[in-house]
């Protein structure tokens, strides 16, 4: 039927049609050569006649009439159609004719013309050229409009493919009508709009709407009544062919066996329809794998098939948002593909509880190291008595199992015994980070309705009610004091209340039960080989669940667990320092710290102990890590994607990057986690397909299952999973399921901003700055002043390779690089997408959490000659002078109180900044000073009395 | 209904037992097809799945001195191919020293095969030779050159336009060692292919922007196959005035794989200039000769 090789990829082949006939009798070679040189006048075209020494329902004689089925033939080089006589060797014969769409009879009508005189048309039938030349701009504007992403085709790829299926009849409605509605039907939902092109030939189409909120009935009607139009070069055609009328006369018996509307797909997706008269429809999905790979159109193909049957047997009031593209067997294969059914090989940790975990560790391994933190140490069995020690002072202050209990503490090794001893009670610890701001605290504390809080934080909010109490106090309670213990408590409990800002809202918390942790280490234990010889760093805050993954990951599979001091979490440098000195082995960075430790390792090598990187929290852009990969080979050191999600348990998905992602720029995060399984739905909660972008859902091991206090809105986001028992998240991350199951992540789904009207995907703009050379880091923000739409503006912000992207020492702005990269940007993204301005930073500033902290980003300088600062420069007072050099040195703006090295600088900065001062005559000091006068506004102050004291 | 199962995809529609060919839904056309080398490679392209229109002049020419290939060699060659599984196999009948015939035969093939992938320019005459260079009449001077230089460019220049439209296509010059050194009473061939290689290499460039390749293919020595019916050495041993066997010895000796060239060995390279798998191969000049210009 088709295969690569055949498909003719060039123009002529899509436009051309063809047809054969099985001639019963009147297969006469003389007459009918002599009758087409007739026919076709001064193009005089030949009648080829072909023996196959083989009967005619061979394969032979199959293979011999496929071939000239498939056969073009080209307006440009002869006639324009051709005649073949197939003469078998039993006797029997077919006549194919194909013909190309310039020429003014269809094959058809040409073979009823030579094989019956009475039907002869009084004119030839050559071609005229300027309706090849038409046909063939018609082509070339099919080929030039974008395939779509869904299509899952990969472009570069010649030759075509095409998958038979069958369609059942049923009632009146003809089969032009049915199957356009039911590919219609297909199509829209796919593409996410109503609006439905279907080329019916190569300049015109039908269109149509699939509104959702019309019914069955009217839907078939508005398609019946659809007219061709001249066509806007769809990605999809449908051609459907109609019984032909048997040919007899003297002498004379014929009837079709084959009708193409075209050899090679003419569409990118070109469905073929035969209408035989029979109770089923059969049919071909073409497609040319370009624009549509195999697998998308199996799936396309088994979603037209059940839209077909549904609109055919639907009753005409059904609303057509009700008809389903999917059968139940086919969402249940969605589902498998999603991952629903795989479930860890070996469940160790199965229904444990976190803290009956880490005291297995200290029954079975007492005296290895747990914790690690600035030289002291504390093995498994310290850690166990400590923890005991701080639960039995909890429970004497009144802890109860299912209370919860604040814990505002930096990361120290306290932190960590504190935590397990607040597990040990049976209450679930509400991490907070000291460094966030008292209104959060005290938003979180009346939240989730903490009566104690753990803290050595004198500026704690204070509130009614609420105790704290310090850490230090809790480890020199009297044992004696001690509140009974607890009866057995329950894996199912909460261990820990995560809050999450989201984009809009309140913060809310997470109720995480103990079960998830274990279902979480159950589900990458093995895979990642974690154990006891392992040495891992607790990076991240305790407040963002990342940590949980570092502190729970290593404590329950008996690893060594490096509490990162504060300082060390900030300079990458010093970072890298402590992970050869304590020998790191698994390492979590999200990608933006990750990118920091990357420029430090080029400096000096980050240690070879490190086996494993976990990626989470952020999108990663793999394109980066080549250079990693360069210097440490995926044979030893294996980086591991993760997509997560505080409410499904940290992570959800994992990828390993090889070269072959970082390559190719792979936008996947893997399979879900065993025991782990997702679903994409549209905005009705429908399944789609592999390729097509929807809402992330999550389900499984993972999902927490619940807000705290926030019945509402628990409802809203943890939905009933339709395939499993429990509820599924939804995740408001937009992704697609890949054809192997795979997930590719594309973004939160309300990171879309409006700009004068346009819908704009920040992602993709982001990802358009990281394809520029020398690009290591991206972002992008939509900058508005209140009440001036007219004045709003993309501005990005880079972090050039192999330089800081600060500017020159003349103070001459980084121009050459950034405005590359504008011009990059505007190579490939539409003029309204292109950002205004474009910025290199030093170092994109990131959150507590390690993530891109937009509302950190400065004010761009780009495009203002003249600064106010730099304006006052000359008469200025010595801070404006200041911040004037500050502006020039950094690129952009800079306020009296930022912090110098928050803003990204460094030592070459410091430098450069001195030679600046220089030049412009202002007072110079020692370069340590900038470490003790870290902004503007000190540092002028302590110039100032410098220059009093000279 | 479920979703179909993945295996129903694409019909297979190579013959049955065999894969498709490297040239499968590819035509090639060659001249000098009755026999020796053009019959060696039009089986091999046949073998490929290729669709074949097979050339050759079918007659006697006037001033050469040795029969050259006949209508029944190139039927028999038609016969060889569709045995070897080729796709369809049409013969024609030219004289590529008429650029009617030329134009009859490329018409022929994008009638019925609607396109034209691949043309092997295998026609040419070894004799009139055997005489020093000052010695060669002007009549046997413009009729060696007509012939294996003139003829080659007739050619190219009919399917040029074809193959410039499809954006692909293939063509194969089959030149000599001859076209690469000299050889002491062969002036006039020698020339010849020494200008189809030329050819050869300004042709590449013309046609590069289309996509498409003009190579040249440069045997050495060819032993007269029974098979392929091949004669070219006994005719230049009789030029040259020498026993076959004599003159077979010379060539083994200075060919340093110690053998004489066999046809199948032209079109085992004649069959790798035709496919994609040369796609970044052209202008150049690929040689079969066991070693001997390597001296």
């Amino acid at each position: 039927m088709t295969d690569d090789h055949l498909h003719d990829p060039s123009a002529a082949g899509r436009l051309c049609r063809a047809v054969a006939l099985r001639v019963h009798t009147g297969a006469d070679p003389e007459r009918l050569g002599r009758d087409l040189a007739l026919l076709t006048g001064t193009a005089g075209a030949r009648l080829w006649v072909e023996d196959v020494p083989d009967g005619a329902e061979s394969p032979a004689a199959a293979h011999a009439r496929e071939r000239e089925l498939t056969r073009p033939t080209d307006p440009a080089t002869g006639p324009g159609l051709r005649a073949v006589l197939l003469r078998y060797a039993d006797g029997g014969a077919d006549l194919v004719v194909v013909a190309h769409r310039a020429v003014p009879a269809d094959p058809y009508e040409l073979a009823r013309a030579l094989l019956d005189p009475a039907a002869r048309p009084t004119a030839p039938v050559t071609a005229p050229h300027d309706a090849a030349g038409r046909l063939g701009e018609q082509v070339a504007r099919l080929d030039r409009s974008p395939a779509p992403d869904w299509g899952l085709g990969e472009p570069g790829t010649a030759g075509a493919g095409g998958r038979p299926f069958t369609l059942p009849v049923h009632g009146e409605a003809p089969a032009a009508v049915t199957a356009a509605a039911a590919l219609g039907l297909v199509l829209a939902r796919c593409t996410g709009g109503p609006d439905v092109e279907l080329g019916t030939g190569p300049g015109h189409s039908l269109t149509f709407t699939a509104d959702a909120t019309l019914t069955v009935g009217e839907y078939l009607e508005r398609v019946r009544r659809a007219e061709p139009v001249p066509s806007r070069a769809p990605a999809a055609g449908l051609y459907v062919t109609e019984p032909a009328e048997v040919l007899t006369g003297e002498g004379l018996k014929a009837e079709v066996i084959e009708d193409r509307p075209f050899l090679a797909p003419l569409h990118p997706l070109s469905v073929h329809v035969t209408d035989d008269g029979s109770t089923v429809l059969s049919g071909v999905c073409h497609h040319r794998r370009s624009a549509f790979g195999d697998s998308a159109v199996e799936w396309l193909t088994g979603m037209l098939v059940t839209a077909h049957r549904a609109l055919v047997t639907a009753r005409p009031d059904t609303p057509l948002a009700d008809v389903p593209l999917l059968d139940d067997d086919q969402r249940r294969r969605l589902a498998v593909l999603g991952g629903l059914g795989r479930t860890p090989a070996a469940p160790e940790a199965a229904g444990e509880r976190i803290e009956q975990t880490v005291r297995s560790w200290a029954e079975r391994t007492p005296d290895a190291t747990a914790l690690t933190f600035e030289g002291t140490e504390l093995t498994y069995r310290q850690l166990d008595e400590r923890a005991e020690r701080i639960a039995g002072a909890l429970r004497a202050l009144g802890v109860a199992p299912a209370d919860r209990v604040g814990v505002c503490l930096d990361r120290t090794a306290d932190l960590v015994v504190i935590l397990l001893g607040v597990l040990k009670t049976g209450a679930a610890y509400v991490p907070m980070d000291p460094a966030y701001p008292a209104d959060r605290l005290a938003y979180m504390t009346e939240d989730a309705e903490l009566s104690l809080v753990v803290t050595e934080s004198d500026a704690f909010p204070a509130a009614e009610g609420v105790r704290t109490v310090h850490p230090g106090s809790l480890a020199a309670a009297d044992p004696d004091r001690e509140a009974p213990e607890p009866g057995p408590l329950s894996a199912d409990a909460a261990a820990y209340v995560i809050y999450t800002s989201g984009s809009t809202g309140r913060p809310k918390g997470v109720v995480v039960p103990h079960r998830n942790v274990a279902a979480l280490m159950d589900a990458t234990r093995a895979d990642f080989g974690l154990g006891g010889r392992d040495v891992w760093t607790l990076f991240h805050s305790s407040a963002f669940d990342f940590s949980v993954w570092e502190i729970w990951g290593c404590l329950t599979t008996g690893g060594r667990l490096v509490v990162v001091p504060y300082w060390a979490s900030r300079d990458p440098e010093r970072f890298a320092r402590l992970l050869g000195e304590e020998r790191v082995t698994v390492l979590s960075q999200t990608p933006s710290a990750f990118a920091q430790l990357m420029e430090a390792d080029r400096a000096e090598p980050v240690t070879d102990s490190v086996r494993l990187v976990v990626f989470g929290g952020e999108p990663l852009d793999t394109r980066p890590l080549l250079s990693w990969l360069d210097r440490h080979p995926a044979s030893r050191c294996r980086l591991v994607n993760m997509f997560g999600i505080t409410e499904t348990t940290v992570h959800v998905t994992a990828q390993t990057v090889t070269r072959s992602e970082a390559l190719t720029g792979s936008r996947s995060v893997g399979h879900p986690l065993p025991g782990w399984h997702l679903y994409v739905l549209d905005p009705e909660g429908r399944e789609l397909p592999p390729g097509v972008a929807g809402e992330i859902h999550v389900g499984g091991a993972g999902v927490a299952g619940q807000y705290l206090n926030r019945p509402e809105l628990t409802a809203q986001r943890f939905v009933p999973d339709p395939h499993a028992p429990g509820p599924m998240y939804r995740s408001g991350d937009r992704g697609r399921l890949l054809p192997d199951g795979r997930l590719e992540h594309l973004g939160r789904l309300d990171n879309q901003v409006k700009l004068r009207g346009f819908r704009i995907e920040l992602d993709e703009i982001r990802a358009r700055l990281l394809d520029a050379p020398g690009v290591a880091a991206a972002a992008v923000v939509l900058r508005q002043k209140p009440g001036d739409a007219a004045g709003a503006r993309l501005d990005a912000y880079v972090v050039l390779r192999g330089g800081d992207g600060a500017p020159g020492p003349d103070g001459t702005a980084p121009a050459a690089g950034t405005e590359e990269v504008r011009r990059h940007a505007a190579r490939f993204l539409p003029e309204h997408m292109v950002p205004s301005t474009v910025t290199a930073l030093p170092a994109l500033p990131l959150t507590p959490n390690g993530k891109i902290d937009t509302s950190r980003l400065p004010e761009p300088l780009a495009g203002v000659r003249t600064t106010p600062a730099a304006a006052d420069e000359e008469a200025g007072d010595l801070e404006t002078r200041l911040r004037g050099v500050w502006e020039k040195v950094f690129g952009f703006r800079v306020g009296p109180d930022d912090d110098f090295f928050t803003l990204g600088g460094n030592s070459l900065l410091a430098v450069r900044l001195l030679a600046a001062l220089r030049e412009a005559a202002m007072p110079v000091f020692p370069l340590p000073q900038l470490y003790l006068h870290r902004t503007v506004r000190t540092l002028a102050a302590h110039l100032a009395g410098a220059e009093a004291r000279a | 209904m479920t979703a179909p199962a993945p295996t129903a995809h694409d019909v297979p529609t190579a013959p049955a037992g065999r894969p498709p060919g490297r040239l499968a839904g590819r035509t090639a056309l060659v001249t000098g097809a009755a026999r020796g080398i053009g019959r060696a490679c039009a089986v091999a392209y046949a073998r490929a799945g290729a669709d074949l229109l097979l050339t050759d002049i079918g007659r006697d020419l006037p001033g050469v001195p040795y029969p050259l290939g006949t209508a029944d060699q190139l039927a028999h060659t038609a016969l060889l191919c569709r045995e070897q599984g080729a796709g369809s196999v049409v013969t024609v009948p030219a004289d590529v020293r008429d650029t009617e015939d030329v134009r009859a035969v490329v018409d022929a093939a994008l009638d019925r095969f609607g396109r034209i992938d691949v043309l092997l320019n295998n026609a040419g005459i070894a004799a009139p030779s055997g005489k020093t260079v000052h010695d060669i009449t002007p009549d046997e001077w413009d009729l060696m050159l007509d012939v294996d230089v003139s003829g080659a460019w007739r050619m190219i220049r009919a399917v040029g336009g074809a193959m410039t439209r499809q954006r692909s296509g293939s063509i194969v010059n089959v030149a000599s060692t001859a076209g690469l050194v000299g050889y002491r009473h062969f002036a006039g061939y020698v020339t010849a292919k020494h200008a189809l290689v030329g050819l050869t290499k300004a042709a590449a460039l013309d046609l590069a922007p289309f996509g498409v390749r003009v190579n040249a293919l440069c045997p050495g020595s060819v032993r007269d196959d029974e098979a392929a019916e091949g004669r070219m050495l006994s005719e230049i041993a009789r030029s040259l005035d020498v026993p076959v066997e004599e003159h077979e010895q010379t060539f083994v000796a200075a060919q340093p794989m110690n053998r004489l060239i066999e046809p199948d060995d032209v079109a085992g390279a004649a069959l790798w200039l035709a496919s994609d798998e040369s796609r970044q191969v052209t202008g150049s000049t690929v040689t079969v000769d066991g070693g001997f210009t390597s001296r």
